[in-house]
């Protein structure tokens, strides 16, 4: 009763949360300046409708004049850090933060203390919680200039202006300015030693051939990108890849070989050889085998580097044994030139530290949590009750709702090479029938205990797209229903009490999970659904890379749980989980392939698969975001329409608990990989108290 | 008594006493030389097989690094393209047949020349290759949690050993009592409980006792200012847990066995004749019976060295100890197969020579073994 009650709440909470989050439909502006998230907090989200808010600058707080942590004025004390005002940008071009990213105004902090997280797992789990990226979204899509000052489009979408902030700093101290965009577009990007040279918000097709941006520097503060084509924000500013468009040039220019150098009219060659960048890398105390290595290591993973300098709140600590992702304790210092400021002017972030505690089980984390040593830890839904209850008021829960499309999503493979599979799951009354023949309300109880509710593959509430009628779609259990259906697909009982294809063959549905998806334990639960329709199934549950593997090779029926599932903010987010371009998703297969290839391999879509990508084509042309968001809502009515990935319950969002001790940490925000996950969160703002 | 307490003297007076030194030093005169040398030459192709057969079997799961790794890149939001993954497996070698990676990886292990970029990188002549899961060299990998995985098994196995054997040489010399039948109790639940559900418990009763459940074997400050001796009492309260699981577990193995064993020597006719004798009884127990009795352990030793190597993996990571295990667990999983291979190989010569410390020990303990020619 009690984690009913709880689910209902947070059902309730996150559907006012993301009631914010509507389509917009204003007229871009031609320029986007602003130092501030004041103006998430001038205008509430539902009336913010336009994605790129336009705030009126942020006065400066300069009557009261601007404030250090502790540990940075004894430095300055000590002569080791330059005064306050020569660490932070001119005046007019520091960000004044004021609200988090849901618009409510920030509790103003007290300095000091460690904020205790979990290891970061993976490449990008340091940069989560401290990435400035070249714009910041707000939880309902707006989004506002973050490391740049403005940014501004001519008339035909052309020409892009990106102004920078005057007197801004890397975190070492070294000046911030337009060489080191021009560095990193013309040494780092186009030379592609970020791995990164496909990115397509840069990259544009002319007379049929791959083009990229000519860019520019007008002044030490100006630069221009400039295209053959329109470049419209949905495939520019908006795009989810580009996060960023700098690198420290004082820093790297002895770690670019020659090997990798294109011709540009800013840069020459370094005269590196391979084997000098490794070496002058290694001085430098990082690793690679190789130059491709190395490249991806400093220009695009940079985060993991201990003494490459950014523009981050923290900066990895240069300290051995805390410097490394993979240590037992990895520390984020504080970067004392970063350039944000709370509304009273002290200087951002209030923590002296982020620290990850690294573990090796499941569990440690609550048990860590518990002792105090942990401040904030992700929890699953199932143990929030419990762990509320023992912990009273010494932690409070948070809420990031998700944009997925649902749980216990199953897809099947419309390209399989046996053609009677193929034919078979390309017919909408076999979907309808596997969707319709599982009891909802019963899988909710013994999968989520009740917390998730029945639901079918659809945005859910309160995200762009939703649709009641989606969200109900095929979801009436009914074991008759769904046996009618399909024998109306042409399939014939067998003996055995299953059906069989029409032509006497055998029809076994194998369903691929991929290890630690979760997929596999449910699987049982469906598979006597499936078996009481009379669907022979069988399950083969296989590590990640090798399941990958399987569906690179179109070597796969059916998958629960499949690792690129459609879903997400919008086609702003990413392309690929709603539409079949590239080799990505399984549920349009080798179709995505076609497109990826060129057509050179790969299924050719038809029907309204092949609908997609036109929708898209035109998605793509246009600038105007209404026009955009029509086109995205015709792509999720064949979406609707066809329901090529079937899900049973609604999605789960992410939960956190986090310490009462911790301020400003938001509630009810919506986690996505366009916002960057925890990013949304603004580390920087929260504080301390004992 | 006096004329017993004579003839025990006089007995003893009959063979020949020898100082440690002569022992050894007879001990290494016969024909070990030879032995030694023999086995050391077999480790050539030994570990030639066991380095095919690491090799191979880490990449026997489908998939390879690459596509571990890319697998991993999606599940954190990142699409990687194919030209990349092309581009990693020819950088790292992994387009190349199989045979044709593992001769390359043991040709560089074996030697490197110093005209090599991995010589003028890490001043080597033995390339283990580069960990694709820490971005580092291997041997910078495994190096890191050298010391402390051997300090943490060092620790755990001189308690094992300190407590299990005077409790074994206890409970047989008071066979049925009650402390034999305490420490047999003790011993049977050690045994039974496995040391991951032990673990846990621990940590549960830690957190409920001191409101800390002692997760790890250092604490934050420990973790940024290293152990020294004004908090070594701290980090010897986060040993705790680990000693008794980890400890318990081979403690129960030890006490049984030479518990066992001594029953065995205690009832045979050359301690009767000892005691008919007059030979003391402390004598009879350390010197005769204790002595044949610990063979079975001595032997056991081979792969102690190993052991302290890798350290235990499950328990190291339910105790999220900072040891090579999990290193080797995470290699693995990532199919990181270079480190994986560097960590599984270096196990295997650790063991290959622990099993000849063991013969060499066996044969100097054990004067039948030795005469006999025994271990040849």
């Amino acid at each position: 009763m009690k984690k009913r009650l709880i689910a209902l709440l947070l059902a309730g909470t996150m559907a006012v949360s993301l009631a914010a989050c509507g389509p917009d439909n204003s007229n871009p502006s031609d320029s986007v300046s602003n130092g501030s998230s004041e103006d998430v907090q001038q205008s509430t989200p539902s009336e913010s409708t336009p994605e790129e808010s336009t705030p009126e600058t942020t006065p400066a707080p300069e009557a009261q004049g601007y404030s250090e942590a502790p540990m940075l004025a004894d430095l300055v004390q000590g002569g080791t850090l330059p005064k306050l005002e020569d660490r932070l940008p001119a005046a007019d071009d520091i960000f004044v933060d004021t609200a988090d990213a849901a618009g409510n105004p920030l509790e103003i902090g007290t300095y000091g203390g460690v904020i205790n997280l979990l290891g970061a797992g993976g490449s990008w789990g340091l940069s989560r919680p401290v990435l400035e990226g070249i714009i910041r979204y707000n939880s309902d899509g707006t989004y506002y200039a973050n490391v740049i000052k403005s940014f501004e489009h001519n008339d035909d979408y052309t020409v892009w202006t990106f102004k920078l902030r005057e007197g801004m700093k890397w975190s070492d101290g070294e000046d911030f300015n337009a060489d080191d965009i021009t560095f990193w577009y013309y040494m780092c990007h186009l030379t592609n030693y970020d791995t990164k040279k496909s990115w397509a918000a840069l990259k544009e097709t002319v007379d049929g051939e791959d083009a990229w941006a000519n860019l520019e520097k007008v002044d030490d503060y100006t630069v221009t990108w400039t295209f053959a084509n329109p470049k419209f924000p949905a495939d520019f500013v908006e795009n989810g890849d580009f996060k960023w468009c700098w690198a420290p040039e004082h820093y790297l220019n002895d770690m670019i070989p020659d090997s990798v150098y294109v011709e540009n009219p800013y840069w020459e060659k370094t005269g590196l050889s391979d084997e000098q960048v490794l070496l002058n890398a290694q001085a430098k105390g990082i690793d690679a085998a190789t130059v491709s290595d190395l490249g991806k290591a400093v220009t695009y993973y940079w985060w993991n580097e201990d003494g490459i300098p950014n523009l981050n709140s923290y900066v990895l600590t240069t300290k051995e044994g805390n410097n490394s992702r993979d240590a037992q304790l990895c520390i984020l210092e504080r970067n004392p030139y970063f350039w944000k400021v709370d509304a009273q002017g002290q200087q951002l972030p209030y923590c002296d530290e982020i620290h990850f505690n690294a573990t090796s089980e499941d569990g440690q984390d609550q048990l860590m949590f518990r002792s105090g040593e942990l401040d904030i830890i992700e929890v699953a839904m199932q143990d929030i009750s419990s762990l509320l209850t023992d912990l009273g008021d010494k932690a409070q829960l948070r809420t990031l709702a998700s944009t997925n499309w649902g749980s216990y999503l199953l897809t099947f493979n419309y390209t399989c090479t046996d053609k009677n599979y193929a034919d078979l799951f390309s017919n909408v009354k076999f979907r309808e029938a596997m969707s319709i023949c599982v009891d909802r309300d019963q899988v909710s109880g013994l999968l989520s205990e009740g917390f998730l509710e029945p639901g079918q593959c659809a945005p859910q509430e309160g995200n762009f797209g939703y649709d009641a009628e989606w969200e109900a779609k095929w979801t009436d259990y009914s074991v008759d229903n769904a046996k009618k259906l399909l024998e109306e697909c042409g399939l014939v009982m067998g003996s055995d009490g299953f059906y069989d294809f029409a032509d006497g063959t055998d029809f076994t549905l194998t369903i691929y999970t991929y290890t630690d998806s979760g997929a596999a334990d449910a699987y049982p639960v469906f598979e006597q659904y499936y078996k009481a329709a009379g669907i022979n199934c069988a399950t083969k549950d296989i590590e990640v890379s090798a399941f990958d593997t399987e569906v690179d090779n179109n070597n796969w029926y059916a998958i629960l749980g499949p690792h690129t599932a459609i879903g997400g903010v919008s086609l702003k987010s990413r392309v690929q989980p709603f539409v079949p371009i590239a080799q990505s998703a399984e549920w349009y297969g080798e179709y995505g392939t076609y497109y990826g290839t060129n057509g050179e391999q790969g299924v050719k879509p038809e029907g309204d698969m092949a609908k997609l990508v036109e929708i898209y084509e035109k998605w793509k042309a246009t600038p105007d975001s209404a026009e955009r968001d029509q086109y995205t809502l015709d792509i999720y009515n064949l979406h609707k329409e066809n329901l090529w990935t079937i899900a049973y319950l609604k999605a789960a969002g992410a939960y956190s608990l986090v310490s009462s001790k911790v301020h400003n940490y938001p509630d009810l925000l919506v986690s996505d990989d366009l916002y960057q996950y925890q990013n949304i969160i603004h580390y920087w703002t929260l504080f301390k108290t004992e | 008594m006096e004329e017993n307490a004579y003839k025990s003297e006089s007995m003893h007076e009959g063979v020949p006493k020898k100082t440690l030194l002569e022992s050894v030093s007879d001990f290494f005169k016969k024909d070990l030389v030879q032995y030694i040398v023999k086995r050391i030459l077999m480790f050539v192709p030994t570990l030639l097989l066991i380095s095919i057969l690491v090799f191979f079997v880490i990449q026997l799961p489908p998939g390879d690094y690459v596509s571990a790794h890319i697998a991993a890149l999606a599940t954190e939001g990142e699409i990687v393209d194919a030209d990349y993954a092309a581009q990693l497996r020819a950088d790292y070698g992994l387009d190349l047949p199989i045979h044709e990676q593992y001769i390359k990886w043991i040709k560089d292990i074996i030697w490197t020349p110093t005209d090599s970029t991995y010589y003028r990188l890490y001043g080597s002549h033995h390339n283990w290759k580069y960990s694709f899961a820490y971005g580092r060299d291997v041997w910078d990998v495994v190096d890191d949690r050298l010391g402390l995985t051997i300090l943490v098994t060092a620790i755990i196995m001189i308690f094992q050993y300190a407590v299990s054997l005077p409790i074994a040489v206890y409970a047989s010399t008071h066979q049925y009592s009650v402390g034999d039948y305490v420490s047999s109790v003790i011993g049977f639940l050690g045994a039974a409980i496995p040391n991951f559900i032990l673990a846990i418990v621990l940590m549960y009763l830690s957190y409920k006792w001191t409101g800390n459940a002692n997760v790890g074997l250092f604490t934050q400050e420990m973790l940024q200012n290293g152990i020294h001796l004004y908090n070594f009492g701290d980090f010897l309260k986060r040993m705790i847990i680990p000693i008794l699981v980890i400890g318990t577990s081979g403690t129960c193995g030890i006490i049984r066995s030479v518990r066992a064993q001594m029953l065995d020597e205690v009832g045979r006719q050359y301690t009767l004749t000892a005691r008919a004798k007059g030979v003391p009884e402390r004598t009879i127990i350390m010197k005769y019976c204790f002595r044949a009795a610990i063979n079975p352990t001595v032997s056991g030793l081979g792969g102690v060295l190993s052991s302290l190597f890798s350290g235990s993996t499950v328990t190291a990571m339910v105790l999220n100890m900072q040891i090579q295990g999990p290193v080797l667990f995470k290699a693995l999983q990532a199919q990181d197969m270079y480190l994986a291979g560097a960590i599984v190989m270096v196990q295997a010569v650790l063991v290959v020579i622990g099993i000849l410390f063991s013969d060499i020990a066996l044969a100097f303990l054990d004067p039948r073994i030795r005469y006999s020619g025994g271990g040849r």
